[in-house]
């Protein structure tokens, strides 16, 4: 709990960002990221949140890696709902799907 | 759902400016969340009785190192630091402060300052035994070196309070508490200290007991200093009664013709037998010193000074002795004036009349034999007598007109032959003496009042240049 309250102002910064990451990405043209390196990126998420979850990363680095981890899971919720609200709102075949 | 998938491929860009955020709340916020962290540990802490509790944060871990007086106390302070919101794990590294076997307080009292030593259970015991000791002792420098210790008996304190209470009462000694056992030594700081002591020992809380209680009574000491620069006598230390006290004093005042007697005598039991009969000829012999120091300690007499003349330091060597009771010893540590220089008969009659205005010199009642209390005051005349060794002297007896006129006569030619008799024995030639009476022929006071009466009862010394 301490960590969102006192990090609130951060969090937000990363929602925001994330909302218009996900606001921008349903329109986007560039490449994405490949399927093969998305796996590798999970793992990589998978075994910090792990490395969290069991304290394993003393000290001040282990704070960090929960405030990194923290601003991320954020950014993902930020990013979900941008795409889905650019969406509803987006209209033709996009939107039906 | 596969959109989410699709479009979730493009939100990589967003990272880089997320991992610039993320930099900055770690870099801004780091020291206020530790800062945050420590003070709310601290608060935690406040109830929980630890010692040199030291709380490091880092991040959200914060390492607690405490001494700890038992078991539950420590995991309390682990438990307690562990419910702090926001703390993510504690280091523990508190320990169990030392248990001391056997359990040794100690107080000691030397001339300066006051030392705990040995073990104190807790910091407030710690502190409440040396703010009872400061305040108990006035003045007296109070030096705590008592270190934490697990182990104290039970009633711990109570005893500690009550030893302390007696180390008010020594000179110099130590006091000791070993788990439940209570040892003492040393001197009381007043005659019956020693018993004051005992007697409070036997309000020691239950399961305490006296292992050795080897307290001394201090020594019983009448002390007397002449000091000729100041005119006076001071008397200190003790006297067994009020009668003693008041007959010393009396004593001391006739013996001292010209000084002032200072009196710090305190009364006490516990003095040696004979003690009035030695200390009043032992004062006697300090009358005749110019400057001397009078210790009787138990039955033990000290006399160190300057005698006026070598003969006056023989007899005090030699006849002192003879009149302290049986079993009195003496040390006396005599040595003698450095003589005056002579003068001449003009200054010799002025010294005579002076010194024989401060006192006179005293016979028994109706008698020709010189009252002892009067050797202080012969042996200043026979001083002025051996700084005019060219002259010769009249020793003038006088009485008042009390008896009949030939008695008068006959007592006063007595009483002055006595005084030349006594000069002569103190080595002055006899050549130089006459001794003649008077009689009540010439009075110098009126013979109406008993105080008119004592001023006519008197020798005058009458100086004359050898023909």
């Amino acid at each position: 709990m301490i960590l969102a309250t006192f990090h609130w102002g951060w969090l937000l910064l990363a929602s925001l960002l994330g909302f218009a990451m996900g606001w921008i990405a349903v329109v986007h043209r560039g490449h994405g990221v490949s399927r093969a390196l998305a796996g590798w990126l999970g793992a990589l998420v998978a075994v910090l949140l792990a490395a969290s979850l069991t304290h394993l990363v003393p000290g001040r680095p282990g704070y960090w890696l929960d405030l990194g981890l923290m601003i991320f899971a954020v950014y993902l919720v930020g990013c979900t709902v941008g795409s889905w609200l650019r969406n509803r709102v987006l209209p033709g075949p996009g939107g039906a799907s | 759902m596969r959109g989410l998938v699709r479009w979730s491929s493009k939100w990589w860009p967003g990272t880089i400016p997320l991992a610039v955020i993320w930099a900055l709340a770690v870099w801004s916020n780091t020291s206020p969340l530790e800062t945050e962290l420590a003070g709310r540990s601290t608060e935690a802490l406040k109830d929980i009785v630890l010692d040199k509790s030291k709380i490091a944060v880092s991040g959200r871990d914060v390492t607690l190192a405490a001494d700890a007086f038992s078991e539950e106390g420590r995991r309390n302070a682990v438990a307690a630091i562990e419910a702090v919101p926001g703390v993510r794990l504690v280091n523990d590294e508190t320990r169990l402060i030392p248990e001391a076997k056997p359990f040794v307080w100690s107080a000691e009292r030397d001339v300066v300052r006051v030392t705990l030593t040995g073990s104190s259970p807790l910091p407030v015991t710690k502190g409440k035994l040396l703010e009872a000791a400061r305040a108990g002792l006035g003045g007296v420098e109070v030096v705590d070196q008592t270190n934490l210790s697990r182990g104290a008996p039970p009633r711990f304190d109570e005893a500690a309070l009550l030893l302390l209470d007696q180390v008010v009462r020594l000179k110099d000694g130590k006091i000791t508490i070993s788990d439940t056992k209570v040892s003492l030594a040393g001197m009381a700081r007043d005659l019956g200290g020693r018993e004051a002591i005992a007697a409070a020992l036997k309000n020691l809380p239950e399961g305490f007991s006296v292992a050795a209680n080897e307290i001394k009574a201090p020594p019983y000491v009448f002390q007397a200093n002449k000091d000729p620069v100041a005119s006076t006598v001071t008397l200190t230390g003790y006297v067994p009664d009020n009668n003693a006290h008041a007959a010393i004093v009396a004593a001391t005042g006739r013996k001292f013709f010209n000084e002032k007697v200072v009196d710090n005598l305190k009364n006490s039991l516990g003095a040696p037998s004979g003690f009035s009969n030695a200390v009043v000829p032992a004062l006697g012999a300090l009358s005749r010193l110019s400057t001397g120091t009078l210790v009787v300690s138990e039955r033990e007499v000290k006399l160190s000074g300057d005698a006026l003349y070598d003969a006056a330091a023989g007899q005090l060597r030699a006849n002192l002795i003879k009149d302290f009771p049986q079993g009195w010893q003496l040390k006396a540590d005599i040595s003698v004036k450095p003589a005056a220089a002579p003068v001449d008969a003009t200054v010799c009659q002025q010294l005579f009349s002076e010194v024989l205005a401060k006192g006179t010199i005293r016979f028994e009642s109706g008698r020709s034999s010189i009252d002892a209390d009067s050797a202080g005051l012969l042996d200043h005349l026979i001083e002025i007598a051996l700084r005019c060794p060219a002259t010769n002297i009249e020793v003038a007896g006088h009485t008042d007109t009390d008896g009949d006129g030939s008695t008068n006569q006959a007592l006063s030619e007595k009483r002055a032959q006595a005084v030349v008799d006594y000069l002569v024995r103190a080595g002055l030639p006899v050549s130089r003496f006459t001794a003649t009476g008077h009689g009540s022929a010439q009075p110098i006071a009126a013979n109406d009042t008993d105080e008119g009466k004592a001023r006519n009862r008197r020798i005058e010394f009458v100086v004359k240049e050898q023909p």
